[in-house]
Formats: structure tokens, C-alpha cells, sequence
């Protein structure tokens, strides 16, 4: 029988995992379903935030071990976009829980290959200078107020964008030297690293940090302070420039479309100062959908591009419905990921950096433009393999 | 109990077997519900997609004597989806279509998975409004609303889930499928089955498909904040808007515990030094509604309103109406375990059950806050104490246990609209009495012979 006997039982003590207040504050009110993407393809609660959180417990209580298929399975389904942040009214830091739960979950030999050899080259500062020396991104060590971060994966993949910043903000340093900031470790199970990496760039980079990546703001901020980190549409906005010029094709003002970085978004809630940004200099056009995760996710495209796919597709298909020219991303790794996916579909819509369009406005490099030629499929066996590693928990724990 | 492999092939077979999950892992999710404290593991998790399927499932499981606990988004508040004797959990979520929305009939048709605002929006875009307005109307879905016959901010004016409810699908734990209502709002063939599975909180049959009333959509709403010294105050302030004639729609209140959590999480700019706010709110033609928030605005003030204030506009007025809804979450951030009840009083007796829940919680010795729908003498009070702190939950509910008693002897009840699960299954009987729980429980029998639908809840 239960009643008031079951009532009066108060919960045991854990095994440290998880630092309690922050486990504490969930009271499966259930408020974050309908914001999270992974519930929305799966509507399985156990691929929920409040089904996650649960599944914490339970590995803190003891309950479940880390061993279990489901909890191996959801700690890597989770994009870790972070939107059931803002919609929980008791206030849970579910970005925070994940990394603990990752830290716990993902040590040692459990952390994801792909991931451990991403976030070794991120270390290796060196590295990263030559990746940067080769792509000819922006640099200038010249003394100033704010510096440019330069991402550790972005210098590489679009130097472009620090050159564009460069033209923005002609004043800006732009210290070539300069290692990761650690979003990449603290998201992969290395939060303490991470947390490392954020301090050892704060010494590096003098004054208000600028960057072009939100994700990384997020974890910059969340580590050196509030005050001390700007992403580039929240610096544009507070030092009050205005942007120069318009991006016009056939005579008309492009139509341009936004993909929110999650945790500028989730996390800073950082997204109405790019919008403005985009609508001074071309016609903003709100698309469904462009405030959730485009499953780029960080390292989460590499390790579950099945499902990072899945996410995305239904995006990609309300940008091209909509009929935009662009898509401005504010995020190297949602750029990554459109850029890619749209070129693969020969899509006639470009994504584009926020300070790419914006340097285009104002006379600068011009942006892509026109369809494109359908890129076939590459099928490559390592993905195959990479799933099937991924897959031992089981992506099949969906029901839809 | 676990279930034997033939059975979970069977359900497989049923369902696919991507939809059907007895691991560990897999169940624990389902172990609870939004409500605080009661927990049970089921065996297994069965996803239909159909009715077909939700009867194939029932039949087994009546067959086998396997309980089956349906549910929908897991937002109830009185445990009534807790799988108390184990056995199956069967989620509705995957039928979650809008199947018609008819604006010359005033109805709509939908798979008992939808979203209850998402069946909003879809009425809202043909210019016709879904009136019941529970709390979690993002989260919850309305089949579950229907089983739970859920509230919410506008029961003063429009009622309740109970009155939009014209007909069911609803599946018997024996596995036949019957049609009760349709389309009519004038129908006396037979028992009024369709009222009997409202709010029968999963216990007589698995509904799997609605069908409900919706209005034209009303021109537009206003909402005003009136802050009084007291609770008491306040709800002389209710008796006497009443008294003028008016019915606002929306008529809520929250006492001063309250107003500073809310004001914490949605920073409104409310009034800190207040021990009680009325939140009013009307829709209509403009001027009527001009007219009654005015008309209440005055009867505030003679009441002995410290201050009376109108949204200055829409956005101001959602806000307001949505930190209402976020009372009890906001609340959450005091401690670490939130017990919340919603003891329910005829409403001229508002401000004598509120002075009697203060005067309990002092004897108790337990922090309590009261918020709720004035209009329709539904309190809310909440308990905020640390989960680890086993005395105190104790003494939290054997406080509840006299907010109860207090409410009975006021003419009310124990609940008003979160209904009665495993949560409130103790307190019943001093409700109804022995003779109406032996008639729920030969009524429960008529429908579910096996006892196998939600065992442990009402009718057990």
C-alpha cells in the first residue's frame, strides 16, 4: 500500500557525482519537453531533459551504473543545445549537469575517440598557430582595448571571418598566439580542462574578449566572467556601430535568414542583436525553427551525424521554403554545418558568417551567390564504424 | 514482477519492436511524474501509434493480468501516472494528430496525444478559441486533460476540460472500443459515459481520441493587478466583483511568499510589500471588457485595495498571465521539494479557508505559500522544505492532512482539479464517504473486470 507511508521518505545521499543543489532544482514539471529537439524526434521522456535528469539520479543514487545502455545512449543524444534553459521557471542549469554527467560518464577509455583526438589538436597551441599561418586568418598583435579570439577550429576552417572582423573593427587586436578556449573539452566530458584552457586564453588575450563564435562566448563567459566577453553582433550592438551599406542582388535587397548559436542563445541569451544587425543591411526574414539546435552541436555532427542529419534536415528544408538568398550563422560549427549540408543538396540558399555579410555590406569581399551543383553523397566507411560504436546503447531507443 | 519474454514479443509484435522497451535504463524515466516524492518502476513501456494497437495491447494485458498505466505527457500532479503495481506504461504521445478542426461545427477532432496547445493554435488559426487553460498547456496533452478533467486559469468564466468534452474514443481494459458522444451538443442516448471517462484519471478505459467544443475566439483580453493588504482582503474583493454581476475570466491570486518568487523569476516589476495580489483578466468586445475591468477595478478599491492597475497592453498582459502559470516552479527555487496541493472551498469561504491554512502551517511548523484561482475557491497551498529533511516532510503532510479535513468541513474538497492518482487515494473516503467509494469501486469493476487499467488508483 502507499500513502502517506511512502510520503515521508527523503532522499538518500549520492555518490558525488553530481553536485546536488544543481540536481535538486529539477521538479519534473515536465515545462522543457516541447523545447527540446531531441524529445521532438524520439518522443521518448527518457530523451528529455527531465528524462535525462532522472536518469542522473538515478546514476547518482545508484539505481542505474554507468554501464547502462541508456545512459551511455542519452549522454551522447543529447545535443547539449541547452533550449530547455530558458524555458525551465525553476531555473535548472541543465548545460551544467551534462557536463558533470559527461565528466563522470566519458572518462578515461569511454570517451569518444573522435572527440579525445579533436580536443588533443585543440590543446596544442603551436598547432593551431600553423594551422592558422597556413589560412592566412587575421592578425595583428598591435596593443588595444579588445582583442579578436580566433577559435581553435574556426582560424583554420574560415579564416575569412577574422579577416572580415578585421574590416568591421579595424582596431582590434588580433594576437596570432593563442590557444582554444575549452567549450570543446568541457563539453566532452573534460570540464576541469576545459575550464583551464578558458583561463590560460583570458591571461593571453587583453581586455574585452571578442569573438565570432557563440559557443564559445558562452563557455568564455561562463569561466572569466559576464563582463569580460563579447560576441561580435552583442559588440557591434553595445559600442554602438552602426553597420555601412546593404547587400543587394538584382537590384534588391538580399533575403536573409539567421541559424541562433544554441548557447549564445540559451546560454547569453544573445539573439535579438544579430537580427538587428541583418536587418539593417538586408530584408530579415524569420524563419520557423531558426532559434533551435542545428545539430552541429559541437562535436556532435562527428560522433552522430545520422542524427545530426535527422535535426537538420527539417531546417534546411524551411530555409529553402522560405526563399532566402542567405543564412547567417554566428557559430564556426553551425557554419560547418550548413555550409556543408546546403552545398550537398545543390541548394540555391549560401550560409554565410554574420561578419562575413556584414563586410559584405559595407563594400567588402562579396558573398557566394546562385545554385550550386548537387554534391553526391560520399559514403565513408568510417562513419559506418563510428555509428556502430555509438550505436551499442542503441540509437533504436526512439519510438517515432 | 517482470514480464515473461513471450509477453514482451507479443507486445513487440503489437506495437514494432522499436516501440515496446523493458531495460533499466530504458523504464526509469516512466518510474514518475510531476509529482513530488511517489515513484514506481514499470516493466515495460509501450508506445501505440493507433487504436487498434491500444486494444491489442489492453486485450493482452487483460488476458495475462498484466497492469497497464496509460499516460500522456507526465504532467499530472497527483500521481496518477506512477505505475504503482508495476507492469506496463503505455504513452499516447505518438498519436498526436489534429484530425479536424471544424469552424462551421465549432469543434475539433484529435488523437488524445496532442498537445493541448497545440490543438490551441490550431483553433486559434481558424478564429476560434479551446477554452480549458491548464498550467502546462505546452506540456500536457489532451487526452491526459480530459482523464484528469484539468482546470486552469479561465474555469471561472468557461468551465472546466469536463465542459468542452462532447465525445471519446476510448478503449476498455478488455480491449472493445467504444464511441460515447460525437458530434452533438444535444445527445441523452444512454448514460453520459463521456462525463464518466472524464476525469476517470486512466482507471475505466484508455481514451485515444477527442472530440471538443471550441468558441469563436473572443476580440480581445485585458488582464489588471489590484494589491491588498491582506488575503483576506483580497478575497472580499472576490465576493464583491462577484456580487456586481461580473464573471471575468480570469481571477487569481497569490499571496505575499508567492508574489516574491514570482517577482524573483519573471522580474515584472510586482509589489514586494503586499500581502496579497488579485490578477483580473476579461476578453470580449472591447468596450465590455473596458467596461468589467473597470467595474472590478472599483470593487477592488472599495474593498481596500492598497493599488489597481491595468496592462498597458497585450504583451504586458501575457506576461502576467504566464508568471501566474509559473507560480509553482518559481516557487520551487525556496528549497529543494515542493508539495503542492489544490484543497478547493465554495468561494464566499475563500478567506476563512486561507486564514485556517495559516493558522495550520504555524501549528505545523511548516512554510507555507497560497496561491490559486479565487474565482472558483481553488487554493493552492505549497510547502517548500528540504527534500533531505525527513521530519519536515513529515510534518508538511500531516499539515495537509488537516488543510484537508479543514476544506470538507468548509463544504469543499480535497482536490479541485489536479485530481486523485495514488497521491490523494487516502484522503478519498472522508470525501465521499463509505457508500460512493463502494459504488466507484463496482463501477470500476463493470468497466475493467480484471482490475488490470491503473491499478491502485481510483475505484482500487
Amino acid at each position: 500500500m502507499t500513502g502517506p507511508q511512502q510520503q515521508h521518505m527523503a532522499t538518500p545521499p549520492g555518490r558525488g557525482i553530481f553536485d546536488p543543489a544543481l540536481l535538486d532544482r529539477c521538479i519534473s514539471c515536465g515545462f522543457c519537453l516541447p523545447a527540446c529537439p531531441t524529445y521532438a524526434v524520439s518522443k521518448n521522456e527518457a530523451s528529455s531533459p527531465r528524462g535525462r535528469i532522472t536518469l542522473m539520479r538515478a546514476l547518482e543514487t545508484g539505481r542505474l551504473d554507468e554501464d547502462d545502455p541508456r545512459l551511455r545512449e542519452e549522454s551522447s543524444f543529447c545535443l547539449g543545445c541547452r533550449a530547455c534553459e530558458p524555458v525551465c521557471p525553476a531555473g535548472v542549469q541543465y548545460g551544467d549537469l551534462l557536463e558533470e554527467w559527461r565528466d563522470h560518464q566519458w572518462r578515461g577509455r569511454r570517451r569518444p575517440p573522435p572527440a579525445q583526438a579533436l580536443m588533443m589538436i585543440a590543446e596544442r597551441t603551436a598547432l593551431l598557430r600553423m594551422m592558422g599561418l597556413v589560412r592566412r586568418h587575421a592578425r595583428t598583435a598591435a596593443p588595444a582595448q579588445t582583442s579578436l579570439m580566433l577559435g581553435c577550429f574556426e582560424r583554420g576552417l574560415f579564416p575569412g571571418v577574422s579577416r572580415a572582423v578585421r574590416t568591421l573593427l579595424p582596431d582590434i587586436a588580433v594576437p596570432p598566439h593563442q590557444g582554444c578556449c575549452g567549450a570543446l573539452h568541457a563539453h566532452n566530458g573534460e570540464s576541469e580542462k576545459g575550464r583551464e584552457l578558458a583561463r590560460t586564453l583570458g591571461e593571453t588575450l587583453p581586455g574585452t574578449i571578442v569573438t565570432t563564435a557563440g559557443g564559445c562566448a558562452a563557455h568564455l563567459a561562463g569561466v572569466l566572467g559576464r563582463d569580460r566577453v563579447q560576441e561580435l553582433s552583442e559588440h557591434l550592438a553595445k559600442t554602438g556601430a552602426t553597420p555601412v551599406g546593404e547587400v543587394k542582388i538584382e537590384g534588391r535587397r538580399a533575403r536573409v535568414a539567421i541559424q541562433d548559436s544554441c548557447h549564445l542563445r540559451n546560454g547569453l541569451r544573445v539573439f535579438a542583436e544579430p537580427r538587428a544587425l541583418i536587418s539593417a543591411v538586408a530584408d530579415f526574414v524569420p524563419v520557423q525553427g531558426d532559434d533551435s539546435c542545428c545539430g552541429s552541436a559541437g562535436t556532435y555532427s562527428l560522433l552522430r551525424p545520422r542524427d545530426s542529419k535527422r535535426i537538420l534536415a527539417p531546417k534546411l528544408d524551411a530555409y529553402e521554403a522560405a526563399g532566402v538568398d542567405y543564412v547567417v550563422t554566428v557559430n564556426p560549427g553551425c557554419q560547418r554545418q550548413l555550409h556543408g549540408n546546403l552545398r550537398r543538396r545543390g541548394s540555391a540558399v549560401h550560409a554565410v558568417h554574420l561578419a562575413d555579410l556584414l563586410a559584405a555590406a559595407a563594400g567588402g569581399r562579396p558573398l557566394p551567390r546562385g545554385r550550386r551543383w548537387r554534391v553526391p553523397q560520399v559514403r565513408v566507411n568510417l562513419r559506418r564504424r563510428l555509428r556502430r560504436r555509438g550505436a551499442s546503447g542503441g540509437t533504436a531507443g526512439w519510438s517515432a | 514482477m517482470t514480464l515473461d519474454r513471450k509477453l514482451v514479443a507479443e507486445l513487440k509484435a503489437i506495437v514494432g519492436a522499436d516501440h515496446v522497451r523493458t531495460e533499466a535504463g530504458d523504464v526509469e524515466p516512466y518510474a514518475r511524474d510531476a509529482t513530488p516524492v511517489f515513484r514506481a518502476v514499470p516493466d515495460a513501456v509501450v508506445w501505440p501509434a493507433e487504436t487498434e494497437q491500444v486494444a491489442a495491447v489492453l486485450r493482452l494485458a487483460t488476458e495475462r493480468r498484466v497492469p497497464v498505466v496509460p499516460r500522456g505527457a507526465g504532467s499530472n500532479l497527483c500521481a496518477a501516472t506512477v505505475p504503482e503495481r508495476g507492469g506496463i506504461v503505455l504513452v499516447l504521445t505518438r498519436m498526436d494528430r489534429v484530425l479536424e478542426i471544424s469552424p462551421g461545427e465549432l469543434l475539433a477532432r484529435v488523437e488524445a496525444g496532442v498537445p493541448t496547445s497545440v490543438l490551441a493554435d490550431a483553433a486559434a488559426a481558424q478564429g476560434l478559441l479551446y477554452a480549458p487553460d491548464p498550467g502546462s498547456r505546452t506540456v500536457s496533452t489532451v487526452g491526459g486533460n480530459v482523464a484528469t478533467c484539468a482546470g486552469g486559469l479561465r474555469g471561472l468564466k468557461y468551465g472546466v476540460t469536463r465542459n468542452y468534452v462532447l465525445g471519446t474514443t476510448a478503449v476498455l481494459p478488455t480491449g472493445e472500443v467504444i464511441h460515447t458522444g460525437g458530434r452533438l451538443w444535444k445527445d441523452v442516448a444512454g448514460y453520459d459515459l463521456t462525463r464518466l471517462l472524464t476525469g476517470s484519471e486512466g482507471t475505466l478505459g484508455v481514451l485515444t481520441e477527442l472530440t471538443v467544443a471550441l468558441l469563436p475566439m473572443p476580440a480581445t483580453t485585458n488582464t489588471g493587478v489590484a494589491y491588498f493588504g491582506s488575503l483576506a482582503d483580497a478575497g472580499r474583493a472576490v465576493d464583491a466583483i462577484i456580487g456586481d454581476g461580473i464573471v471575468p475570466a480570469t481571477l487569481e491570486f497569490l499571496d505575499a511568499k508567492c508574489i516574491g518568487a514570482v517577482e524573483e523569476y519573471a522580474n515584472l516589476g510586482l509589489r514586494l510589500d503586499a500581502g496579497a495580489l488579485l490578477l483580473f483578466g476579461d476578453d470580449g468586445p472591447e468596450d465590455v471588457v473596458d467596461r468589467n475591468l473597470g467595474r472590478i477595478g472599483e470593487q477592488c478599491t472599495d474593498s481596500g485595495a492598497l493599488e489597481v492597475t491595468l496592462a498597458e497592453n497585450i504583451a504586458r498582459s501575457e506576461a502576467l498571465l504566464t508568471a501566474r502559470r509559473c507560480a509553482l516552479p518559481a516557487l520551487s527555487r525556496l528549497g529543494t521539494l515542493t508539495l503542492l496541493e489544490d484543497a478547493t472551498v465554495p468561494r464566499p469561504r475563500l478567506a476563512a479557508m486561507v486564514d485556517r491554512i495559516d493558522e495550520i502551517a504555524d501549528r505545523h511548523e511548516v512554510p507555507m505559500a497560497t496561491f490559486g484561482h479565487a474565482g472558483d475557491g481553488n487554493l493552492h497551498p505549497t510547502c517548500v522544505v528540504d527534500q533531505r529533511d525527513e521530519a519536515a516532510i513529515h510534518r508538511a503532510h500531516e499539515a495537509f492532512g488537516d488543510v484537508f479535513a479543514a476544506a470538507i468541513e468548509m463544504d469543499g474538497t480535497i482536490t479541485g482539479e489536479h485530481g486523485v492518482g495514488a497521491a490523494k487515494l487516502p484522503y478519498l473516503e472522508a470525501r465521499l464517504g463509505a457508500d460512493q467509494m463502494a459504488l466507484l469501486r463496482r463501477i470500476k469493476a463493470a468497466f475493467d473486470p480484471a482490475g488490470i487499467l491503473n491499478p491502485g488508483k481510483l475505484g482500487s
